[in-house]
Parts: structure tokens; sequence; C-alpha cells
């Protein structure tokens, strides 16, 4: 099953989130300070940009021998006495950690923060089965209080004012709260520090899994993933196939780029790399470990369209510098996936079908793929979202109609001139004041938010032409 | 439910389908990692001061301390310092064979209930037992494996006597290292995790490795930097300029 549509159209959404006047104020601040940690921590790098191809030439050399490195990975992780278990839905991996929770008797479950659990919608089947399940990273745990969606891929509750939080604190604790982050901060740890300490289970995602040896990499920044792979008895880990790398030589490749693109940070505070079961001797370390391989549309885009979109790290430096997600955050995309790579993953889980608006949520200014660690294309993948859109009828039909007759006449040079002189004819009527600023019937969807251009008194064309004469005078 | 042969198969026909999109090379792993580890040990020891003082640089400026003593006699002392300066009373440590030195009784002469982790397996209750006494300490002392100057990381293996939650309970972490443990560089500690991995792991190895770069922190509030949401508010890190005693683990 994939995830359901949001109520509102996007126009909606974006709408609403544009007169959100502290929102749009939390993220200039949040990006702009994002942007220039990231170019601060690369400026200071000098092997950057070649680390930056390393990666990208390893995911996809990884991509190309997906099979083989799956199965070292899965050899290695029972070998560590891990349990390896293959969910192709959300509900396969439900399913999968239900059946764990059941059978272990697990009641309370913590969480480090995991994308890939979102996108499966984990909580909701958890909770459905009486098992409950705690978010422990501060952003995570804030938004877990609001019943809402984290809206930046490393900044969960970026758009939540420290009043906000106060107040969610406060009716969860039954007490008047101080909107003071450090505060804020030092309750949270103590709620949470004695949950992990009675936690029968602990859930996270997966950075990395090494297939060399069998290990799964967590990268935060509070420490809350040590906390959810030590101390419960039972650890579960949920990654999508794409995560695999061959090495640690690798993985030391992608260490070195993936904070300085996330937060600016050299390295995270916690790299936190888990080899399965507590070991003889061991004070701490879970009974059992279960790594829960996820597909969910992604097998798919080996040979699909969307096959770059595998190599994404989840870093949110696309979200940062796009001038889309820079407006309008993160809810307003209405999936788990927000920003520039959100649009092609939530057309991986969800199909083409579900962007048919938000793929063109993006004005293609390139801006993505140019903070992109490892340099996904983005824009080139949203425009063939675009196109496959429309090839497959799933764009509104007015806008098929005329993009389909404005091909047409661009590809016919007389046809073109003809359609150039009629049309200054009747663009008469909506010219104002050198614009077209409203325009009739559905053409209307275009100038309701900016002005067309009318079609200039003498075309490019008839200019050149006119110059040409000159010159040959 | 889906199988292993299935999930696979899946996947083999995709990749049927597709060419990949340019040529390309996974990494090439170090053949011989541990020798290649120990000739790049011999050649770090050349250059450790520049490492140290890197690593110093770099530690600050994510929020680290570093103190620097002689001898390894008078790392109890510098602890006991820090624990006073503090307030702090319980001190949770390595075993004294995984730290290279015994801190546990010198810190107790000192005034502080300090304990040190078992150099081997013990019963269920005993940790649950050890558990809370990390989770009730003011203060955890650990060894280091690896310092990272580039980055100012500490990185930590777990195993016998090198419990992971003295470096994350309590609110207070305080890690004991020597110009062994340097490193300049995050890719050569690549090659420190290659060799560690390098044939089955020996008795008395964790499952565990973490690298440490500063406090625990979160700017999930507003943006605002906030240090110990979970793991320790304060890092420091001791230098040892003599060197610790040979070390287990």
């Amino acid at each position: 099953m994939s995830e359901t549509p949001p109520p509102t159209p996007l126009r909606e959404r974006a709408r609403q989130a544009l007169q959100d006047t502290f929102l749009h104020e939390a993220l200039t601040i949040a990006t702009t300070k994002f942007i220039g940690l990231r170019r601060e921590a690369f400026g200071e790098f000098p092997d950057g940009e070649a680390l930056r191809d390393r990666a990208r030439a390893i995911k996809e050399a990884t991509l190309q021998h997906l099979d083989q490195h799956l199965e070292r990975l899965i050899d290695n992780v029972e070998r560590r006495g891990g349990q390896v278990h293959y969910a192709t839905t959300p509900e396969d991996a439900c399913r999968t950690v239900l059946d764990i929770a059941k059978r272990t008797g697990a009641r309370l479950a913590v969480k480090s923060k995991s994308m890939a659990t979102e996108e499966i919608h984990l909580n909701t089947a958890l909770q459905a089965a009486g098992v409950t399940p705690l978010e422990t990273d501060l952003g995570e745990y804030i938004i877990q209080l609001a019943h809402e969606r984290p809206s930046h891929i490393i900044a969960p509750a970026i758009h939540k004012t420290k009043g906000q939080v106060a107040e969610l604190f406060a009716r969860e604790l039954g007490r008047e709260i101080e909107p003071d982050p450090e505060v804020l901060t030092r309750i949270a740890r103590a709620e949470l520090r004695e949950k992990f300490l009675i936690a029968d289970m602990g859930i996270s995602g997966a950075n990395f899994g090494v297939a060399d040896t069998g290990t799964i990499v967590l990268v935060t920044n509070e420490g809350n993933g040590r906390m959810v792979t030590s101390l419960p008895r039972v650890h579960v880990a949920v990654m999508g196939v794409e995560k695999v790398i061959p090495s640690m030589t690798d993985l030391a490749v992608f260490l070195a780029i993936l904070a300085k693109s996330a937060t600016g940070q050299k390295l995270s505070v916690y790299t936190s790399l888990v080899n399965g079961p507590r070991r003889g001797g061991e004070l701490e370390g879970p009974e059992e470990f279960h790594l829960v391989l996820l597909d969910n549309g992604r097998i798919r885009q080996i040979a699909g369209p969307l096959r770059e979109a595998l190599s994404c790290l989840r870093c949110g430096a696309c979200l940062n510098v796009c001038p889309v997600y820079r407006q309008i955050g993160g809810h307003a995309y209405g999936y788990t996936y927000p920003g520039p790579i959100g649009i092609l993953l939530t057309a991986m889980l969800n199909g083409p079908a579900s962007v048919k608006d938000l793929a063109h949520a993006s004005s293609l200014c390139g801006a993505c793929a140019d903070a992109c660690p490892v340099r996904i294309d983005i824009p080139r993948m949203l425009i063939e979202l675009r196109r496959s859109v429309v090839e497959r009828r799933i764009a509104p039909w007015p806008e098929r109609v005329v993009f389909g007759v404005f091909g047409r006449l661009l590809r016919r040079p007389a046809l073109y001139r003809l359609a150039a002189r009629a049309g200054r004819v009747l663009q008469r009527p909506f010219v104002r004041r050198g614009a077209i600023r409203r325009l009739p019937l559905f053409f209307g969807g275009w100038t309701r938010t900016r002005d067309l251009p009318p079609i200039a008194a003498r075309t490019f064309q008839e200019r050149w032409a006119q110059l040409a004469r000159e010159d040959h005078r | 439910m889906t199988t292993r042969a299935e999930f696979l198969a899946r996947i083999r026909a995709e990749m049927g389908r597709a060419p990949g999109l340019f040529a390309a090379e996974v990494s090439v792993r170090p053949t011989r990692p541990r020798e290649r580890l120990a000739l790049l040990r011999r050649e770090l020891s050349e250059r450790w001061r520049e490492d140290l003082e890197r690593f110093g640089q770099e530690f600050e400026r994510v929020g680290g301390v570093l103190h620097r003593v002689s001898a390894a006699a008078q790392v109890p002392d510098a602890i006991a310092r820090i624990a006073a300066e503090r307030g702090a009373r319980r001190v949770v440590a390595w075993h004294g064979d995984a730290l290279g030195l015994d801190v546990a009784a010198p810190l107790a002469a000192h005034g502080l209930q300090a304990s040190a982790a078992p150099a081997a397996e013990v019963d269920a209750d005993e940790r649950g037992r050890r558990r809370a006494l990390a989770a009730d300490a003011d203060l955890g002392v650990t060894g280091v494996d690896l310092a990272i100057a580039e980055t100012g990381t500490l990185v930590v293996v777990s195993g016998a006597g090198r419990p992971r939650s003295a470096s994350l309970l309590p609110p207070c972490h305080v890690a004991v290292f020597d110009r062994d443990a340097l490193v300049t560089s995050l890719l050569q500690a690549g090659l420190a995790l290659e060799a560690w991995h390098d044939g089955p792991p020996p008795a008395g190895r964790g499952a565990s490795i973490n690298f440490i770069t500063g406090p625990s922190r979160t700017a999930d509030i507003e943006l605002t930097l906030t240090r110990g949401v979970h793991g320790p508010k304060e890092v420091h890190a001791v230098f040892v300029e003599q060197g610790l005693g040979p070390r287990r683990g």
C-alpha cells in the first residue's frame, strides 16, 4: 500500500504555508544557516570535491552488483548472530517488526530517528498492535507529541517555536514549563532517559549497511541512536536495500562528506557501528538483533527512471538550497519525504501519479544538484517525471491540450509565425501596462500568481531578419 | 512474507534490465590491513606532536576539553580534579586492563565512589546492577582506540571490560589516551576499521564501535545549540605523554 495522498491540493497547501509567518521566518533562518555551515565545511576541506565524486561512483558501482553486496551483508549479519528479514511492502515491514515485538513480549519500543520507519508508518502499526512507540530524537519526540510529520529530513521540528514546544511538553507532563530550549532539552533528557532504561525494544534505521562486515551504521548527534541499539533487549534496524555499501574503506569516504553536507559538522557527534547482538564479556547490547531489508518501490527503480535517486544519503542539503522548499517548508509537500529529493522519493514509493502536481514544485534551477553530496541530477529526473505525468495522461486535460498545441506550433515555423500574428491581435483585451495580468477560463491558472509577458510587437525572428537585411546594405 | 531467494531474485531481474549509468568501481580495500595499520602507526609515531595539536584544536572546536599529563600515574589526579570541579561523586570506568591503567582504586582514595567494569562475562543480574550504576554515575572513564586529529574524534570499541555505557550514560565522559591512538585523518580511521574486522573477532571484542566527536548535542528547538540531550554534556580527553600501560581488547 502506498501513502495516503494529502487531503488538500498542493496549491492550497502551499498557500497555507506561505501565510504562516513563523514558519517562513524559521525556514529562512534554518536553511540559510545550514547553507552557510555546509559551505564553510567544504571550504576547509580541499579533498571534498574529489570525495563527492568517489562517493557517487561507489554508490553506482554498488548498484551494479547490488545482489552480491546484499548477499554478503546478509551472510555477515547472520554470522554475527543477527537475523535478516525481507520486506517488499510497508505492510511486510510493519508485520515483521510486530511479529518480533509479539514474540519477545515487547510493550515499549524506543526509536531513533529513521526516515525508513516514517515512510512505512511503523508507529501507527505498532500502536494499533498495543506496542507503544516512542521517538527519542528530540525533534521527532516533539512532532510525535504534536501528532505531526517531520518537516525536514534532518531537522524534523524546524517549524515549531519554543513556545509551542513548551506547550506540548506542558500538556504531556501536566505542569507549567518555561519556553527555553535549554530547559526543554533537559526535561526531554530526563523523560526519555527513564524510558530508555525500561524499553523492551529499540528500533532504528540505518545510514549504511557494510557488506564486508555485516555492520549497521547510525549517524546521530544526540546519542539516542546509541541508547536504542545498546539498552533494550531487542534491536530492530529497518534499512532500505540501497543503503548497503561494500566496505569499511567505502564507509570512511561517505562519513567524510555526510555530516558536512547535512549540518556542516566534520563528523556528527556519534557514528555508531553496530555489529549484531551483545557479545560475550560485554555489559550492554541487545540479546537479539534484527535487520529488516526494505524494498517499497526501490527495487523496481534499479532499472527505472529514478535509479539515480537510489544514491541519496538523506542529508537534507537539497532541501536547504531549494527556493521552493525555502518558501513552503516540508509539510506542504504532503508526503514523508519533502524537498527536491522528496519529490523523487515520493514518486518511487507511491508511483508517478502521486507527484503529478509535486513534479512542478521546482524551478529546475539546479541548486539541489549542486548541493547534493553525491551529485544526483535531481532536475533531470523531475523533468522525466513531468514527461511521464503527461504521457500517462495523469496531467489535467486543459494543460495537456495547451502544451500539445504549443508543441505542434514550435515544430512548424510558418504556423508559429502565423500564430504569433494572430496572438498579437487576440491578446489585446488582456494586456494591461505591458503585461497579461489575467487570462480567462482555465488559462487563468497561469496568471493567478504571475504575469505573462505579451507577444512582442515584433518577434525576435522579424527583428533578426531586418538586422540581416540592414547588414547587407 | 518474502524469502531471501525471492527478494534477491527480484533484484537480479531488475539488474538484468539495467545497464548501469556509468562505469564505476567501489573502493579498493587494503590487502593485509593489519600489517598496513601497523606500518601506518609506525609512520605516524614520528608526527604525533602535530597530530595531537590538531586533535586538540578540533576537539575543543566541537566542545571537548583536552588535558595533558606526563605520566599514567597522574591520570587519577586529573580525573579527580575534573570530578571535584563538577561535584561528581560516582564514577564508572573501564577495567584497568582495557584502560592501560587501574583508576578505580586511586579514585576511591580521592573519596570518589568508583567502580571498574568486570574483565569477563557476568550474569544478567550483575549486568543489570552494573547498568544501574552507570545510569546513576556522574562521570564515566574510558580508553580511546583512535583519536582522529582532522575531526577531533574519539573512537571507542566496546568489549569485555569496555562497557558502552561509560561513554554514554553519565553526564561527563573522561577519555584517557596516548600517542598510540592518534591518527591524522578519517580515511586512516577507515584503514583501522578494515584491520579490526579482518578475520574473526578476537575473544572479548564487543559488537559496537563508536566515533565520538564532542558532547551530545541538538539544535532541534529553534536551532538553539544545546548540549547533553541524551549522551554526556561534557567530554574530556586526558593525554598521557609517556604513554599508558599495555592494553587489551
